[in-house]
């Protein structure tokens, strides 16, 4: 297999003026959790008329025409494709939200952990439908590198004692200090450096999952 | 495959435009860098009125290369152009935002950063 990209022709996770939903954005991008399957429809080709043909092109994903775009691929698959090859490896859906729930508890466990370190402004974003290769963000602030040390090695001491998992990312604090746990990503940042990548702009069609600690302390 | 004199482009809103590389780092003797490697790159072309300027010397992760990246399973991804993302020394990059796909392979070699500010990882 031969993937082939021109690096100009992407599709930014959010776009100004214009944004999209977050089901519509997974529909454009087939990052879906749908099965994924490889349709063949490439004999049927020559019968689609040349002014459809055009709209075909890549570029066709970042104009106003999209949705068409869309509709018109759902109904070129029902009339002319066939699924030819599904891969074995895919996940039923029940135990995909098994998978999502265990994370969800595992990313409300490092926020609540961050949170009795007194870091700031924590924000845990489900991104899986914006993109494949995480599910959970976890943002924060702290204030100093020593509290972001303390933030760190709290999480990498929950994460291994209760979850047996270990975190790849930085090794020492930094400004933007990156924890990986694989599906939950943690990102602790100072505050001049939150604000200078802003993180949750880009990923602003995330789903924000409510904290329950946050609440009370803001109540209390 | 990249190597001192080699022109890339700049896949993030840094500011530069064009870098050239002049080193390699992580290896003494080592000829050709690829994706994933750090390399030491002089500015040759930069936009005006941002915070990197002309013959400044920086680091940068080579995201993209002509040359084929081949994974396990038998994929083989080439990019059109050879590019970089600037990155500071302790790792961040320089810019906000990354333009471009990017490999997956950047995750593994710890520069999740730079994964998490792509608009599509390949």
């Amino acid at each position: 297999m031969f993937v082939y990209t021109l690096p100009t022709r992407h599709r930014p996770l959010l776009r100004a003026g214009n944004p999209i939903s977050g089901d519509h954005f997974r529909r454009k991008c087939g990052l879906s959790a749908k099965p994924r399957n490889i349709y063949f429809c490439r004999h049927h080709f020559s019968q689609i008329p040349s002014s459809q043909r055009f709209t075909l092109s890549p570029m066709a994903a970042g104009s106003n025409d999209s949705e068409d775009t869309d509709d018109m691929f759902d109904d070129l698959f029902k009339k002319y494709g066939k699924v030819v090859f599904r891969s074995n490896d895919q996940k039923s859906s029940s135990s995909e939200v098994d998978d999502d729930a265990e994370s969800l508890s595992f990313a409300v466990a490092l926020a609540k952990v961050a949170s009795d370190v007194k870091a700031a402004e924590l924000r845990v974003l489900f991104v899986k439908p914006l993109v494949y290769w995480t599910r959970f963000f976890i943002i924060a602030t702290a204030f100093s590198r020593p509290q972001i040390d303390a933030i760190r090695s709290k999480m990498r001491d929950l994460a291994e004692a209760q979850y047996g998992r270990t975190a790849s990312g930085d090794s020492k604090p930094n400004s933007w200090t990156l924890l990986d746990f694989g599906d939950v990503v943690v990102h602790i940042f100072l505050p001049q450096q939150r604000a200078f990548y802003n993180l949750e702009e880009f990923y602003g069609n995330a789903t924000p999952i409510e904290l329950p600690f946050e609440n009370q302390r803001f109540g209390g | 495959m990249i190597q001192p004199q080699t022109y890339l482009n700049v896949a993030d809103n840094s500011g530069a435009r064009k870098l050239m590389c002049i080193r390699i780092i992580g290896a003494s003797n080592r000829r050709y860098a690829h994706i994933g490697d750090v390399i030491v790159a002089v500015i040759k072309e930069a936009l005006p009125n941002m915070s990197l300027e002309k013959s400044e010397v920086v680091r940068a992760v080579i995201v993209r290369t002509s040359k084929e990246l081949k994974r396990d399973s038998g994929m083989i991804i080439r990019y059109d152009d050879n590019a970089a993302v600037v990155i500071d020394q302790e790792g961040n990059p320089k810019g906000t935002r990354i333009f471009g796909a990017i490999p997956r392979e950047l995750r593994q070699l710890n520069f999740t950063k730079i994964v998490s500010l792509a608009p599509e990882v390949l």
